[in-house]
C-alpha cells in the first residue's frame, strides 16, 4: 500500500515540483517560453485524450475549441477588462457548452461520421473566426493584453507558474474523474454499449459528457494560449494543428495523463525541431533506429506481421533521407508530421507511456489495494416477500421488422416471485420479446406494464431504471474490466455524488461502499475469489455467472436470463441452478429463456411456449411437454436432446 | 480425401488444438463430437483456413493446404458451412446461393447460365428455398438459413463439405429435417466432415466418429464402437 | 439581385454539387465492402489531377491522358488501401480513420512541393464558350461534368446490382469470414473497391479541374463538401448523393451570393451537423437494427 503510494503519487509530485522549479534553475526566456507552452498543451492533450483515448474516437475539433477559448478570453480581457481567472473560466464553460451541443448530433453515430462532424465543426469555426471581423479582427489578427492577476501584473515566470498550477489542478481532477464511476462508464461503453445501456448507465449521455468536458479543457487551454502570446490569428487553429495534437496524444500514449504530458513535450518542441537542421537529422536518426530495433524484435518474436514491423521502418527511413535531401524542412512540415504519426500509429500504437508502463510494471510489482469485506447481501439485494401479484403484463404485444412479424400478438402474465420459463424454436420470437421488454426494441403495438405502470418503450436505459435487468444470449461483458468492476458499474443507486464533487476527489467513501456491495453479489454467484480477474480471462462458465451478478446489481424488479445455460458443462449447469434458486429465495421474479429442457423443468413453475411469434401453449413444464402443438413445433417426436440442441457458443 | 496430422491452432496466446489428427475417406461422413471447449469448431476453422494453424498438416486430396487462407482453400474444393450459418443477410436467397458458386463463375458477368444446373439441384433438394428465392436471407427462419448454408456450400461443387454444428439453435423438429438432408447427400456420394454437439444424431449418420477432448482426439471408431464404449455413453450419449 | 443572376448561380452551384456527389460516391464504394472510407480522398483527386496535368504538359493527347489519369487514380487508391486501411481492417478497428488522414496529409505536402503551391489552369479540348439554355449560360465543360458524373455512377450501379462481383462486394461487407469461405478473397475485394474509388476520384479531378483550376487547396475545399453530401445522403444511399449534391451545390452558390464568399462552405457544414442530429444514417440510409 505504501509502496504504491510512493511510486505513483510520488512520481506525480516529483513531476510538478521539477516543472515548477525549472525556471528557478535555468534563467532563459526561451526555455521558459517552451515550458509555458508545455503546460498549456498538457491541458489541451489531457482534454483531447478523453475523446481519443477513453472514448476511442478520432476527435478533430479540439483545435476549434482552443481557438474559441482563446478568442473569447482575449476579447473579454482586452475589450471588457475581464481578469484571467474569469476569462479562463468563461472559455472553459463556453467550450463545454459548445462541446455538448456538438456532441449531441455528432455522437449519435461513431467512427467516421463523428470524425467528419468534428472536422466540419473545425472548418466552420475557422471560417467564423476569419469572417466575423467586427469581433475577431479576422485575418489581421487580434492583439491581447494580459490582465493582472489579483492586482499583481504577471511576468513570464509568474504566468508559467499559473499555467503549471492549472495543469496540476486539471491532472488531479482527471485522476479523480477516471477512478470514479465515470472512468468505469467510459471503459464499459467501449466494451459493450448495449450492456452499458441495459445496466442503466446511459452510453450516449456519458459520451456527450466526456466530449464536452474534454472540449472545456481545450477552451481553458485556449485562454492561456491567448494570454501567453498576446496575439491571435485564425490561421493558427487549423487542420495542421489538429494533426499535431493527435500526434501528441498518440505518441505520448492514449488513456494516460503522463502520456498527455509526454506528448505535450513533443508538441512544444516540434517547431524548434523542424527549424534546426542538425537537431532534425539527429531526431530522425533516433526515430529510425528505434523503429529498426522495434521492428526487428517484433519480426523475430513473431509478434507482428511484416507490414506492422516494416512500415514504420520505411516511414522513418524516409524521414532520415528527407532530412538530408530537403533544403527547407519547413516546406515539408506536413509530410514530416504525417510520417511521424504514421510510424507511431502503426509501430507503437500504445504510445511511449504505454510502452513504458508495461516495462515499469515488470520492474516494480505493486499489489493492488486490499479489498474491503463484502457488504451484507440484504444491503445490496434486499429480499422481498413474493405476493403472487402480477408483476409483468404483456397484452397483444407485437413487434414487426419490415415484413417479418417477430412477435405477433403475445399475451403474457408473469407473477411476482415466480420463475417463468419462455421456450420455443429459434425465430419463434423469444429473443425479440425479451428485447422489447428490456427496451432494446420498441414494439409496434400492444401494452407492456410493470406493476401496473407502463414500461418505457424502445429505451433500454429507461427500462433498466424502471427495474428490468437482463443477461445476454451472446455474452456482453465489459471484457477489459475486472469481475468486480463489471458488477460495480451496474450497482443501482451507488453513485450519487455530483460531478464537481467527484472532480474534487470526494468519492472515496462511495467507492469503498460500492466495492463491498459488488463483492457481496460476486459471493452470491461464487465468484468472490475472481474479483480481481479480468472478465475476458474468466472461464466461460464464470463469465455467464458474472453476467448474472451484474444484472442483480440493478436490484431488479424483473430479472431476464437469456439462455444462461448455453454452452455450460454439466457441473456448471448445477451451479447455475443453485444460483437461480438463491435468486428466487430473495423473492426476485425471473423470466428464463432456455433450450435446456431439464433446466426449465427443474426451475420453472410456469412455461410459455412461443412459435412464429405467437403463444402456442402455456402451463407447467409437465403439461407443455405433453402438449401436441409443442411436440410438433419444438420438441419433436424423438427424445429431447439432453446435451441441448440450440446453444449459441462462440468458441469450441 | 482429407487428412489432418498433428494440428495445432489457437487464438492469440491460448492454444486450443494441441495435436489433432483425423482422416476423412471419400464418400463417407466423419463426425467430430465432443463437449464445449473441446476444440471442434477451432479444428474446423483451422482446416478451412479461417484460422491459421501454428503447427501440423492439412492435406486435401493429397496436397497440402494448411496456411493457404480460407479463400484459396475454398477454391481448391473445400466448402465450409460455418457455425451459426452466417448467411449474407442483406442479399437474397438466390444471390446467397450464387455466391456459393463464386469460384466457378466468370467474375465479371456472373450470369445464371453456368450456375443454373447447380441451382436447380439445390432447389430440388430444398424446395422451401426455391419458394423464398427472392427473400432476403436475413429474414429466413433458422432452419431455412441452415438449408441455405448447406445449399450454398453445395453450389461450390466441393470435393468435401464441412458442416459445423448444423443443429445449433434449431428446434428438434427442424434438426430432424436437417439430418434427413444430410443422409440424402450421403446417398448421393458427398464426402462430409460433420461437427455436432447433438451426439446421438451425429452417430446416426456417420461412418466414422472422432471424439475430441481438450484439443485432441480422445476416442476414434465406428458409431457402433462408440455406442458400446461406456465412457462415451456416459459423457455424450446419456 | 436580378433573378437571372440568382438562377445562374444556382445552376452553376448545382453543377459543382454533382462533382461533390461523384466524390461522395467514391466513399460509398469503399464503405460498401469494408465500412471504411478514405479521409484523404480530396488529396487523391488533387494528385490525380496534377498528374494528368503533367501528362498533358508532355504533349500527350487528351484522349490518352484521361484513361492514364484514371489508371493512376486507381493505383493511388490501391496504395491507400495497402498502407492505410488493410492493417486496421485486419485488426477489426477503426484505425483507418487516422491512417487515411495521415496519408492524405502526406500527399498534400508532396503535391505542394513537387507540383507547386499555385493554382494552375487545366487545358481541355472541350470548348468553353457558353451556350444559352433556358436563359442560363452553361458551357460544354459544365455539361461534360454532368454527363461524366452521371455516366460513371450509372456504370458503377449496374456493376453493383447486376454482376456477381458487385454482390460479392456486399457479401464481404455483411460477413467477411463467411465470404472468404465462399472463395471470395475479402482483401482483394476491398482492394478492388479502393481502386474503383480512386479511379472515380481521378475522374472527378479531370472533370472539375477545367472549371476550378488545379492546386493543393482544391483537396480540402472539395472533400469537406463531398463528406457533407455523403453523410447527409447516407453512406449506403447510391443515387441519393446526386440529389443531395445538387441541393448542396445550389445552396453554396446562394450562400456565397447573399452572405459573402467567405461563407461558401457553411451550408454544407451546417447541413452535415444537422443531418447527424436528425437522421444519422442519412436521408436515404437504411435504419440499423441492433442484433443481440
Amino acid at each position: 500500500m505504501l509502496k504504491r503510494l510512493i511510486l505513483v503519487r510520488g512520481a506525480e509530485i516529483a513531476l510538478f515540483v521539477v516543472l515548477g522549479a525549472l525556471p528557478l534553475a535555468v534563467d532563459s526566456p526561451y526555455v521558459l517560453g517552451l515550458l509555458t507552452l508545455l503546460a498549456i498543451y498538457g491541458v489541451v492533450l489531457i482534454g483531447l485524450d478523453v475523446t481519443v483515448g477513453y472514448l476511442g474516437q478520432v476527435n478533430l475539433a479540439q483545435v476549434a475549441m482552443m481557438g474559441l477559448g482563446a478568442y473569447l478570453a482575449g476579447i473579454a480581457a482586452t475589450r471588457y477588462g475581464v481578469g484571467i481567472p474569469l476569462a479562463a473560466l468563461l472559455s472553459g464553460l463556453l467550450c463545454t457548452a459548445v462541446g455538448a451541443l456538438l456532441a449531441l448530433p455528432a455522437l449519435r453515430l461513431e467512427g467516421p461520421q463523428f470524425a467528419l462532424a468534428t472536422l466540419s465543426f473545425t472548418a466552420l469555426c475557422a471560417t467564423a473566426l476569419n469572417e466575423l471581423e467586427w469581433l475577431t479582427n479576422g485575418a489581421q489578427g487580434l492583439s491581447i493584453t494580459r490582465p493582472p492577476l489579483l492586482g499583481h501584473a504577471l511576468d513570464a515566470r509568474d504566468f508559467f507558474w499559473l499555467c503549471t498550477a492549472i495543469l496540476a489542478l486539471v491532472w488531479l481532477a482527471m485522476r479523480n474523474l477516471l477512478s470514479s464511476q465515470w472512468g468505469r462508464a467510459f471503459e464499459a461503453l467501449r466494451d459493450s454499449p448495449i450492456a452499458t445501456d441495459a445496466m442503466g448507465v446511459g452510453t450516449y449521455r456519458h459520451k456527450v459528457a466526456g466530449f464536452a468536458f474534454g472540449s472545456g479543457l481545450g477552451g481553458v487551454a485556449g485562454a492561456l494560449y491567448a494570454f501567453n502570446f498576446g496575439y491571435l490569428q485564425p490561421q493558427t487553429f487549423v487542420y495542421e494543428l489538429t494533426v499535431i495534437l493527435l500526434l501528441g496524444v498518440v505518441l505520448g500514449g492514449r488513456k494516460s495523463l503522463w502520456g498527455a504530458v509526454v506528448g505535450a513535450v513533443l508538441v512544444a518542441l516540434l517547431p524548434n525541431l523542424l527549424s534546426n537542421h542538425v537537431l532534425f537529422r539527429a531526431f530522425s536518426g533516433i526515430a529510425f533506429a528505434l523503429a529498426l530495433v522495434a521492428g526487428a524484435r517484433a519480426l523475430l518474436r513473431r509478434q507482428a506481421d511484416a507490414f506492422r514491423a516494416l512500415a514504420p521502418i520505411a516511414a522513418t527511413l524516409t524521414l532520415v533521407v528527407g532530412s538530408f535531401l530537403a533544403s527547407n524542412t519547413e516546406d515539408w512540415r506536413k509530410a514530416i508530421f504525417a510520417l511521424l504519426l504514421f510510424s507511431v500509429v502503426v509501430g507503437l500504437p500504445q504510445g511511449l507511456m504505454g510502452f513504458a508502463s508495461a516495462a515499469l510494471a515488470r520492474l516494480f510489482r505493486v499489489a493492488p489495494p486490499e479489498l474491503p469485506p463484502p457488504a451484507l447481501l440484504d444491503a445490496v439485494l434486499p429480499a422481498r416477500a413474493p405476493d403472487g401479484s402480477v408483476l409483468l403484463q404483456l397484452d397483444a404485444l407485437s413487434c414487426h421488422f419490415g415484413g417479418v412479424r417477430a412477435v405477433d400478438g403475445v399475451d403474457l402474465t408473469v407473477k411476482a416471485g415466480a420463475i417463468h420459463g419462455l421456450i420455443g424454436p429459434n425465430g419463434s420470437g423469444k429473443s425479440t420479446l425479451v428485447n422489447v421488454v428490456s427496451g432494446l426494441y420498441a414494439p409496434t403495438s400492444g401494452e407492456l406494464r410493470l406493476r401496473g405502470a407502463p414500461l418505457p418503450r424502445g429505451k433500454p436505459v429507461a427500462a433498466a431504471k424502471a427495474g428490468i435487468a437482463r443477461t445476454f444470449q451472446n455474452l456482453q461483458l465489459f471484457g477489459g474490466m475486472t469481475a468486480l468492476e463489471n458488477v460495480m458499474v451496474a450497482l443501482r443507486g451507488a453513485w450519487r455524488l455530483p460531478l464537481p464533487l467527484v472532480l474534487l476527489g470526494l468519492g472515496r467513501i462511495e467507492e469503498l461502499r460500492g466495492r463491498a456491495g459488488a463483492l457481496a453479489l460476486l459471493e452470491l454467484v461464487g465468484l468472490r475469489g475472481e474479483a480481481r480477474t479480468r472478465a475476458t480471462d474468466l472461464t466461460y462458465g464464470s463469465q455467464r455467472f458474472l453476467e448474472i451478478a451484474r444484472a442483480l446489481a440493478r436490484r431488479p424488479e424483473l430479472l431476464i436470463l437469456d439462455e444462461p445455460a448455453a454452452g455450460l458443462a454439466k457441473p456448471d449447469v448445477h451451479r447455475l441452478l443453485e444460483i437461480i434458486r438463491r435468486v428466487k429465495e430473495r423473492g426476485i421474479t425471473t423470466v428464463l429463456i432456455e433450450h435446456h429442457m431439464d433446466v426449465v423443468s427443474e426451475l420453472c413453475e410456469t412455461v410459455t411456449v412461443l412459435d412464429g411469434g405467437k403463444v402456442i401453449a402455456e402451463g407447467t413444464p409437465a403439461q407443455i411437454k405433453r402438449d401436441a402443438k409443442v411436440i410438433t413445433a419444438y420438441l419433436g417426436a424423438a427424445e429431447p436432446d439432453a446435451a441441448g440442441a440450440g446453444q449459441e457458443i462462440d468458441r469450441c | 480425401m482429407l487428412t489432418v496430422t498433428d494440428l495445432h491452432a489457437g487464438y492469440g496466446l491460448s492454444e486450443v488444438l494441441v495435436g489433432t489428427s483425423l482422416e476423412v475417406k471419400p464418400g463417407t461422413i466423419v463426425a467430430l463430437i465432443g463437449a464445449n471447449g473441446a476444440g471442434k469448431t477451432t479444428a474446423m476453422r483451422a482446416i478451412s483456413g479461417t484460422l491459421s494453424p501454428t503447427r501440423g498438416e492439412v492435406r486435401l486430396g493429397g496436397s497440402r493446404v494448411d496456411g493457404l487462407g480460407a479463400a484459396r482453400i475454398a477454391r481448391l474444393g473445400l466448402a465450409h458451412a460455418p457455425e451459426g450459418r452466417k448467411v449474407f443477410g442483406p442479399l437474397s436467397t438466390e444471390d446467397n446461393l450464387l455466391l456459393g458458386a463464386f469460384r466457378w463463375l466468370p467474375h465479371f458477368f456472373g450470369f445464371h447460365r453456368d450456375a443454373k444446373q447447380a441451382l436447380a439441384r439445390v432447389y430440388d433438394l430444398f424446395p422451401r428455398l426455391a419458394e423464398r428465392r427472392t427473400q432476403l436471407a436475413g429474414t429466413l427462419s433458422g432452419g431455412e438459413q441452415q438449408m441455405l448454408a448447406i445449399g450454398r456450400a453445395l453450389m461450390a461443387r466441393p470435393k468435401i463439405m464441412l458442416l459445423d454444428e448444423p443443429s445449433m439453435g434449431l428446434a428438434p423438429v427442424i434438426v430432424q429435417e436437417v439430418f434427413r438432408t444430410i443422409r440424402r447427400l450421403k446417398a448421393e456420394g458427398m464426402t462430409m466432415l460433420l461437427v455436432e454437439q447433438f451426439a446421438s444424431a451425429a452417430l446416426g449418420v456417420a461412418d466414422h466418429v472422432y471424439v475430441m477432448e481438450r484439443g485432441r482426439v480422445a476416442v476414434s471408431g465406428t458409431p457402433d464402437d462408440l455406442r458400446r464404449d461406456p465412457r462415451v455413453l456416459a459423457a455424450y450419449l446419456g | 439581385m436580378p433573378l437571372s443572376v440568382v438562377v445562374q448561380i444556382t445552376v452553376s452551384g448545382a453543377l459543382m454539387g454533382l462533382v461533390y456527389a461523384l466524390i461522395a460516391y467514391g466513399f460509398q464504394l469503399t464503405y460498401a465492402t469494408s465500412k471504411s472510407l478514405n479521409f484523404g480522398q480530396g488529396e487523391l483527386v488533387m494528385v490525380s489531377a496534377f498528374v494528368s496535368l503533367t501528362l498533358l504538359g508532355t504533349g500527350l493527347p487528351y484522349a490518352l491522358v484521361v484513361p492514364l489519369g484514371i489508371l493512376f487514380g486507381a493505383g493511388l487508391g490501391m496504395l491507400v488501401e495497402r498502407v492505410a486501411v488493410r492493417l486496421a481492417l485486419q485488426q477489426k478497428s477503426e484505425g483507418w480513420i487516422l491512417l487515411t488522414i495521415i496519408v492524405g496529409l502526406f500527399l498534400l505536402s508532396f503535391a505542394e512541393n513537387v507540383f507547386g503551391r499555385d493554382d494552375r489552369p487545366f487545358p481541355t479540348p472541350i470548348p468553353s464558350d457558353p451556350i444559352h439554355i433556358f436563359g442560363v449560360d452553361v458551357t460544354w465543360v459544365d455539361i461534360s461534368v454532368a454527363v461524366g458524373v452521371l455516366t460513371i455512377m450509372a456504370l458503377v450501379e449496374v456493376f453493383k446490382r447486376r454482376t456477381l462481383l458487385g454482390k460479392a462486394f456486399e457479401a464481404v461487407s455483411a460477413d467477411r469470414d463467411a465470404a472468404e469461405l465462399m472463395g471470395i478473397s475479402a482483401t482483394r475485394t476491398v482492394t478492388l473497391s479502393y481502386a474503383l474509388s480512386g479511379a472515380v476520384a481521378a475522374v472527378a479531378g479531370i472533370l472539375v479541374s477545367p472549371i476550378t483550376t488545379v492546386g493543393p487547396t482544391m483537396a480540402a475545399a472539395l472533400v469537406l463538401k463531398a463528406f457533407s453530401v455523403a453523410v447527409v445522403a447516407g453512406l449506403e444511399s447510391g443515387f441519393g448523393v446526386v440529389l443531395v449534391g445538387l441541393i448542396l451545390g445550389a445552396l453554396e452558390g446562394l450562400a456565397s451570393l447573399y452572405i459573402g464568399s467567405g461563407w461558401r462552405e457553411t451550408p454544407g457544414l451546417i447541413l452535415l451537423i444537422l443531418a447527424l442530429a436528425v437522421r444519422p444514417t442519412g436521408l436515404f440510409g437504411k435504419a440499423i437494427i441492433r442484433k443481440v
